[in-house]
């Protein structure tokens, strides 16, 4: 446990007296590719949100490198080094393509504030080197001049992930990264996300059990805001419990 | 160059704007009275333009920023007048003030943002009113005759006319008094403030939190004090402008508090271009121009008010500057697409 990057101990999110998420004792280690998966409704998005900040969980903790930061807020933790892409590519869409990871490379820079009334971004040669090399990430350096509402869907997301990798990142929460997406543009995310497994610790909800079984290292399933399961691809597959959760919900998911 | 450009051009527009509205029926005074309120509005603009906040409650600043100034002079240090520190105490406290509502009101978003700042400008409005041992409740501060403007060894009284010279159509410099190159001058410096702002990292981040302000957070950016940091300077300005109007004035009374004061910064932004740098001042000029000519002229005078309002919000929803602008921006998407090949069926 010691070489978790991130932890949750007992995390719950009550809406009211509806239990979003529960008892949930998570922990991912360093460098891995975890995938969460489970049936729609199953509390993916809101575990995530509690991660990243978006929504303050209602039981449990939150530990980032041994780091309690279940009352830290969003910003901070982006600075801490959490990044997340959002299932609706979350842009800026009146922006270039560049300036979208512009900003985040600037709120990188500079923390999350900085009083200068005078001085122009355009000083700061790293937050242009930041971005550049987040757009060479993701394949969109061509469209760095491109207004990024105009995007294809699928580029908006590869956008989405390009904006989280210019915060410098050392997890990357991704939120159904190819939902949505045409065959082709799936296979060209799944090449994305093994090569940034590579840099950094990759935490991913998706829907699509092809692609998690073959990239994922390990596997969380959570069912009605649980931890149903957890284990390698082909220990997932073979496991009854995980089988009957899907099959005795919606059958979309074809594990 | 371009800086040099932007402030030889607009001196140069401070300087012939007194004598352009004469011959359309301006007194001398209100050019002045012009300059003054469009600093308020240029610094409403920052919230509502630049930052995406739309407060109904500006005329809370603008009428205390006046109350402090008087009464720096006339209550707080009457045997040692001085406007600079009149301007200083009245901008000081409104800045303060402006820091303590904004850490209440910037956690709220839309109607709600709106109706907070106008709940505290009535309660400062009400502050105002009955406080009659300060304030003089409903009759206001009245003949605090402003102190000269010390500028190092020079002591100059504001209120001297500049010498005749008879400009025909144009009217009479006479007609000018020192406090329109003083209050030009000020205005420069509030426009040129404001280029640098919204050019800057804190202009850049400002709009990236109004066009998408849950992505700002999630990329590390704090809304919450970017917005702050907006609706301070926005207050101070309008403070600023308060206290000038007060000193100018020479009187202050609660209807520079009042909801109708509010709603006119956020009529004259409108009208002239929210998101514009002359856009507030724009406004600013041609409604109060109306106000006041027109309504010498005829009683309907806030009738054609609202008929401008209407038209501009249905014809030109960015403003006259916004539309202007938002034009040429039109013409380069139109010719991007002429130049990319049929994408859509």
């Amino acid at each position: 446990m010691s070489d978790a990057i991130l932890e949750t101990k007992g995390l719950g999110k009550r809406f009211g007296a509806f239990a979003a998420n529960s008892d949930i004792d998570f922990s991912v280690r360093e460098g891995e590719l975890r995938a969460v998966i489970g049936p729609n409704g199953a509390g993916k998005t809101t575990f995530f949100n509690m991660l990243s900040g978006i929504t303050p969980a209602t039981d449990g903790e939150i530990y980032f490198l041994g780091e309690r930061i279940t009352q830290l807020a969003g910003p901070r933790r982006v600075a801490r080094g959490i990044a997340k892409a959002f299932q609706t590519a979350n842009i800026y869409p009146d922006e270039t393509v560049l300036q979208n990871c512009r900003l985040a490379a600037l709120a990188h820079v500079s923390g999350s504030f900085a009083l200068e009334v005078f001085r122009s971004s355009r000083r700061l040669a790293e937050v242009d080197r930041v971005a550049h090399e987040a757009l060479g990430l993701v394949d969109l350096a061509t469209l760095a001049g491109a207004r990024a509402g105009d995007l294809s869907h699928g580029d908006k997301k590869r956008l989405d992930i390009a904006i989280a990798l210019a915060t410098k990142p050392r997890i990357l929460l991704l939120d159904e990264p190819v939902a949505g997406m045409s065959l082709e543009e799936v296979n060209k995310t799944d090449t994305l996300i093994r090569g940034l497994a590579k840099r950094m610790t990759v935490l991913l909800i998706e829907h699509d059990m092809t692609m998690i079984m073959g990239i994922s290292d390990s596997i969380t399933v959570l069912h009605q805001g649980k931890i149903l399961a957890e284990g390698t691809p082909a220990e997932i597959r073979a496991n009854a419990r995980v089988q009957e959760a899907y099959l005795g919900g919606h059958t979309e998911g074809h594990v | 160059m371009k800086a040099l450009r932007f402030y030889a051009l607009t001196a140069l527009g401070l300087a012939v704007f007194p004598f352009v509205i004469h011959p359309l029926g301006g007194y001398g005074g209100l050019a002045t009275q012009i300059l003054i309120v469009g600093i308020a509005t240029i610094g409403f603009n920052l919230l509502l333009g630049y930052a995406g906040l739309l407060s109904y409650g500006q005329a809370m600043f603008y009428g205390v920023g006046g109350y402090v100034a008087l009464l720096t002079v006339s209550r707080f240090f009457p045997q040692y007048p001085n406007f600079w520190l009149a301007i200083f105490l009245a901008v000081a406290f409104v800045t303060l003030m402006a820091l303590v509502i904004g850490m209440l009101v910037v956690r709220l978003y839309g109607i709600y943002f709106a109706l907070l700042t106008l709940a505290f400008a009535q309660m400062f409005f009400f502050i105002v009113f009955k406080w009659r041992d300060l304030t003089q409740g409903d009759d206001g501060l009245q003949g605090i005759s402003s102190p000269p403007l010390t500028l190092g060894p020079w002591s100059i009284d504001l209120t001297t006319a500049f010498p005749a010279l008879d400009l025909g159509p144009f009217g009479n410099l006479s007609d000018l008094h020192y406090w329109y190159a003083f209050v030009a001058v000020v205005t420069l410096g509030v426009l040129g403030l404001m280029r640098a702002l919204v050019a800057s990292q804190f202009g850049e981040t400002l709009g990236a939190i109004r066009e998408n302000e849950e992505r700002s957070a999630l990329v590390g950016f704090d809304p919450r004090r970017y917005k702050l940091a907006a609706f301070v300077i926005a207050g101070a300005l309008t403070g600023l402008s308060g206290a000038l109007r007060g000193l100018y004035e020479t009187s202050i009374a609660p209807d520079a508090l009042t909801v109708e004061t509010s709603g006119n910064f956020v009529v004259y932004t409108v009208i002239g271009g929210v998101k514009t740098l002359f856009g507030p001042l724009l406004g600013t000029g041609l409604v109060m121009y109306l106000q006041n000519v027109i309504s010498a002229k005829t009683d309907a005078w806030r009738l054609i008010e609202g008929i401008i309002f209407v038209a501009v919000i249905v014809f030109l929803p960015g403003g006259i500057l916004g539309t202007f602008r938002r034009k040429s921006a039109r013409t380069e998407l139109a010719r991007a697409v002429r130049a990319t090949p049929e994408s859509a069926p």
